[in-house]
């Protein structure tokens, strides 16, 4: 046998793989309109986190002649109670939501993972107690703790916010992850690489991690929704101090102050960040369609 | 040389309430294999073999017994060092489509033992990529072919091919080759076997066969012992040619009598054994451990327990009281 | 030597094509297969993954899944018809009834959930049995027969009984409804030496006892060799190669069949005689369209291989479809051109 071909570098392989990868999801998101549509809603909310605060100025105009006003080309979803731009409000808040969302994704996805591979692979004396301290972690009821703790903390920056929300999320995450790492440690390709004197952190981060990617990656997409409801909630029902723009407070306000349940002056306010809500759900529910296919191989190149 | 003297390990399976349930695998288990040699362990599923050669690649750990490798007996070691000599044994796995991850590429595959072989050595970057496509083209692949594609890209055969290329980054004395053929398609086996046997005599890497196919344990190590295990226990063991051939334990003629004959090619051999069904794991474990299967046992073979021997002048060493050759294996037929 | 009875059933299967959709279009798995099972024989088909030998079994049933789909051809099961042309209830009720069906693994196809009595009784049920205690009768004889007790097989649980003797109460489960066509995929894969050996004793003496036709899928020759009258070679979705087992295996006609024979090691003689076939097996993608499919492996390879659908030719009870053979005629009696691609209607 006669090997021709002369091996390219280390580092132009792993980057040719990189391009592989990167044009293998291309390939996938473009399988199904959905998922382009997925990732165009989900750039959006990120456009909007990131740029939104910047298109308008730092204290939002107020038309005081329009108070509640209905729809229309200056203000596509009306006024709030004191003639703010609601489109402006929607904007403008996503990024803490979002932040929100993200950091708890993070911690999550990031604790969780970590717990349940360490518990997973380790087995025995730290397995039990890993996943004891997880059990105890997960019959504590999130909310009223939130309650409790929004009491003494008023959470003013979102990666606070999102800090508490994550610490909260992990025992699901962590319980699923061990036993798929139970599992697969017993796969050949993960006793072989023991076999052949691989470390630890090779085996855990190169050879089990990128099997469970496409669940990882799901359980981080749907953290985020989670995030964004467990705090919209708490805004909502107005155990946090209030701030203008943030969705959970335009929806209290458009409740509470506007009556939105009762008259149709303040239903454009009550929907408009509802919409929000419901958009980046069905965003990220259509991007989570295509992990799998993203993260396998097999799937990914045909 | 590697040695093993009395291995024994016992499973404890956690079932019912009324706790955990002993299974002991291996019986005080003794061997011995030389470098470049050929050691061929047959016998029925769950007959210990498996475990056998998963505590020889350091995978399982024995109960009590000695294990030595070139004289060093393993017990005398911490458990760092210890690593470090079973990995001198490597694993080739049953099933070449769990053996390797399939999120990686060849490359990647064969890459990080590499790496690491390197660190090891004081070897430079450059040599990590000439030994993978060395060693591929060893195993008969072409590297400009394999090691850019991911294991679902390939067959049956070839992935079996880069898995014991991978065994071979390391260097290893010996390989230990669980049923690495049961999986393959019927054409394409004969090329692993003969890979295995090529690699004996270029690398001087010695071979466990661990299989349920006495033909193919021929074909790999004609020259080399043949153990029969049989419930943890070595039932026969001597020259592949004459336990194939002049078999004298009645377990090792079950199994003998049990391949099919290829009738039209071949004219089954004229005493076939049959022995009657696997018992039940949890009876009691006195006497000849086959007796309660064996069609020629008698009252000596329920009371007492044979060790194994040369008795009654068999070229071979066997546990049984009444070791009587018969020819079971099929024998070619005369064309027409 | 094959004991005809009134009550065993010939199949005839012809010009059988089934294809899979995928991104590729259309691939066929199965092209235009022709085999007929004797009555009262034990039919084998040998082939490796790929070769379409399960694809074939399942035809038997008309149970291809999609996205595969019996493009065209025919199953006629005596006293039944075409199995093709069934569909819905009556499909249903001749799965059982009249053809018997082994499944791939059938020591893992058990519900674990329920006994084996249970099991019994619910197809008994789902085919309108209505005298239950007689099928548990006839499943406990069944069993008995097999060398089990019966009784203690029917209230046991999967897990409490080993792989051979789950094997024989998926045959049992097969049998019990008094079918008389069994297809068995991979009777004994995953089964120890000697188990195989007992399985395969009892497949043979059952299917005497009961006057059965029975077709064994298997990609292990010494399987078909201990118990198939007849053998059927199969290659890349053709029929290469089939007669009489001890014939074919005693003078391979089919470069395939020659090859697979000297690719396996034996316990006696020159270890160097076995020698590997080169290259690998065709895919569902990789099988040539045109020509021989066995051309690539092949070492008696023509220029007429690349293009020319190998002639089927029938030489006394044995049939071989290949290049090669046509030239040795001196015994040939007739010949047929297999189908050309194309020629086979939706």
């Amino acid at each position: 046998m006669t090997a021709s071909t002369i091996m390219p570098e280390a580092r132009s392989a792993s980057a040719a793989l990189r391009r592989n990868f990167w044009r293998g999801v291309w390939r996938v998101m473009k399988r199904k309109p959905s998922r382009m549509v997925g990732v165009v809603i989900m750039a959006g909310f990120a456009f909007m986190g990131i740029f939104g605060p910047m298109l308008y100025p730092e204290r939002l105009p107020r038309d005081t002649n329009a108070l509640y006003a209905a729809p229309s080309w200056a203000h596509p979803f009306g006024t709030d109670f004191e003639g703010t731009d609601v489109l402006a409000l929607v904007v403008t808040g996503a990024r803490y939501v979002l932040l929100t969302g993200l950091v708890t994704a993070v911690i999550t996805v990031v604790l969780g993972a970590g717990i349940g591979l360490f518990a997973g692979f380790r087995r025995g004396r730290w397995d039990t107690v890993l996943m004891r301290i997880t059990d105890m972690k997960l019959t504590i009821p999130g909310l009223p703790l939130l309650l409790v703790l929004s009491t003494i903390w008023k959470f003013t920056s979102a990666i606070e916010m999102g800090l508490v929300l994550g610490l909260l999320g992990w025992g699901g995450v962590a319980r699923a992850v061990r036993s798929q790492t139970l599992s697969l440690r017993e796969r050949g390709f993960v006793e072989a690489a023991r076999g052949l004197g691989l470390s630890t952190p090779h085996i855990i981060g190169r050879e089990l991690l990128p099997s469970m990617a496409p669940y990882i990656a799901m359980n981080m997409l749907i953290a985020v929704t989670g995030a964004v409801y467990a705090q919209v909630g708490l805004f909502f029902l107005g155990v946090l101090p209030f701030e203008a723009n943030n969705w959970g407070v335009m929806l209290n306000l458009a409740v509470f102050g506007g009556g939105a349940l009762t008259t149709t002056a303040a239903l454009p306010y009550l929907l408009a960040p509802l919409l929000a809500i419901l958009l980046l759900t069905l965003g990220i529910v259509l991007v989570v369609d295509a992990m799998d296919e993203i993260f396998n191989p097999r799937l990914r190149e045909e | 040389m590697i040695t093993g003297k009395g291995i024994t390990k016992t499973f404890r399976q956690r079932g019912s309430m009324l706790g955990a349930r002993e299974v002991p695998a291996l019986r005080g288990v003794d061997f011995s294999m030389e470098k470049g040699g050929a050691v061929s362990f047959i016998g029925e599923s769950g007959c210990g073999k498996t475990t056998l050669g998963r505590i020889l690649a350091g995978l399982e750990s024995y109960d009590s017994g000695e294990i030595a490798i070139d004289g060093v007996p393993m017990s005398s070691l911490s458990h760092r060092q210890r690593q470090s000599h079973f990995r001198r044994i490597q694993l080739i796995h049953q099933d070449p489509y769990s053996a390797l991850n399939p999120a990686r590429t060849i490359h990647q595959t064969l890459d990080a033992p590499l790496t690491l072989r390197a660190k090891q050595t004081g070897r430079s970057r450059s040599w990590i990529d000439e030994r993978a496509e060395e060693l591929l083209g060893l195993v008969g692949l072409d590297p400009g072919y394999v090691l850019s594609r991911y294991p679902h890209q390939l067959s049956g055969g070839m992935r079996q091919r880069v898995v014991i290329a991978r065994a071979l980054t390391v260097d290893p004395d010996m390989l230990v080759a669980d049923e690495a053929t049961s999986m393959i398609d019927v054409s394409l086996r004969l090329g692993i076997l003969a890979l295995l046997k090529d690699l004996r005599d270029r690398l001087g890497v010695s071979v466990l066969f661990i299989t349920h196919d006495v033909a193919t344990a021929r074909y790999i190590g004609l020259d080399g012992e043949l153990y029969v295990i049989y419930r943890g226990q070595v039932v026969e063991r001597g020259p592949v040619e004459t336990v194939i051939a002049d078999p004298v334990h009645p377990y090792t003629q079950s199994l003998l009598s049990a391949i099919p004959v290829l009738h039209g090619l071949e004219v089954p051999g004229a005493e076939r054994v049959t022995p009657t069904e696997a018992i039940d794991p949890n009876r009691k474990d006195t006497g000849c451990l086959f007796a309660p299967r064996c069609p020629f046992r008698t009252d000596r073979c329920e009371a007492e327990t044979p060790v194994l021997g040369h008795d009654g002048g068999t070229v071979q060493e066997h546990a049984c009281f009444h070791p009587r050759r018969r020819s079971v294996v099929a024998t070619p037929a005369v064309q027409a | 030597m094959p004991v005809t009875d009134k009550r065993a059933p010939g199949v005839r299967i012809s010009d059988l094509s089934v294809v899979y959709r995928t991104g590729a279009g259309e691939l066929p798995a199965v092209r235009g297969v022709d085999l007929e099972l004797v009555p009262g024989t034990i039919t084998g088909v040998v082939g490796e993954s790929g070769s379409g030998k399960s694809t074939l079994a399942l035809s038997m049933l008309n149970a291809v899944q999609p996205p595969g789909r019996i493009r065209s051809g025919s199953v006629d099961i005596d006293g039944l018809g075409d199995v093709v042309t069934l569909g819905g209830e009556d499909l249903r009720k001749t799965r059982g009834r009249h053809v018997g069906y082994v499944f791939q693994a059938a020591q893992n196809s058990l519900n674990p959930l329920k006994t084996i009595g249970k099991q019994l009784l619910d197809l008994g049920r789902s085919h309108e049995v209505d005298d239950l205690p007689g099928l548990v009768k006839e499943a406990r004889s069944l069993l008995d027969r097999m060398g089990l007790d019966g009784a203690r097989v029917l209230d046991s649980y999967q897990h409490e009984l080993s792989g051979g003797m789950r094997q024989r109460v998926g045959i049992m489960l097969a049998l019990v409804l008094n079918a008389h066509v069994v297809v068995l995929d991979e009777p004994t894969t995953a089964l120890d030496m000697i188990t195989q050996a007992t399985i395969l004793r009892i497949i043979r003496e059952v299917h005497e006892e009961r006057g059965l036709t029975t077709l064994v899928i298997t990609h292990d020759l010494g399987v078909v060799a201990e118990i198939a009258d007849r053998l059927a070679v199969m290659y890349g979705g053709r029929l290469v190669e089939q007669g009489p087992t001890r014939e074919v295996l005693g003078a391979p006609r089919h470069p395939y069949t020659r090859g697979l024979l000297q690719a396996i090691p034996r316990l006696v003689g020159d270890i160097d005689e076995a020698r590997a076939l080169p290259g690998r097996p065709p895919t569902l993608g990789t099988i040539p369209p045109d020509g021989c499919v066995f051309r690539e492996r092949c070492d008696v390879r023509m220029d007429v291989c690349e293009t020319g659908e190998p002639p089927v030719l029938t030489i006394g009870p044995r049939i071989v479809a290949c290049h090669t053979a046509a030239g040795e005629g001196e015994q040939k009696e007739t010949v047929t051109t297999g189908p050309t691609r194309g020629e086979e209607q939706a």
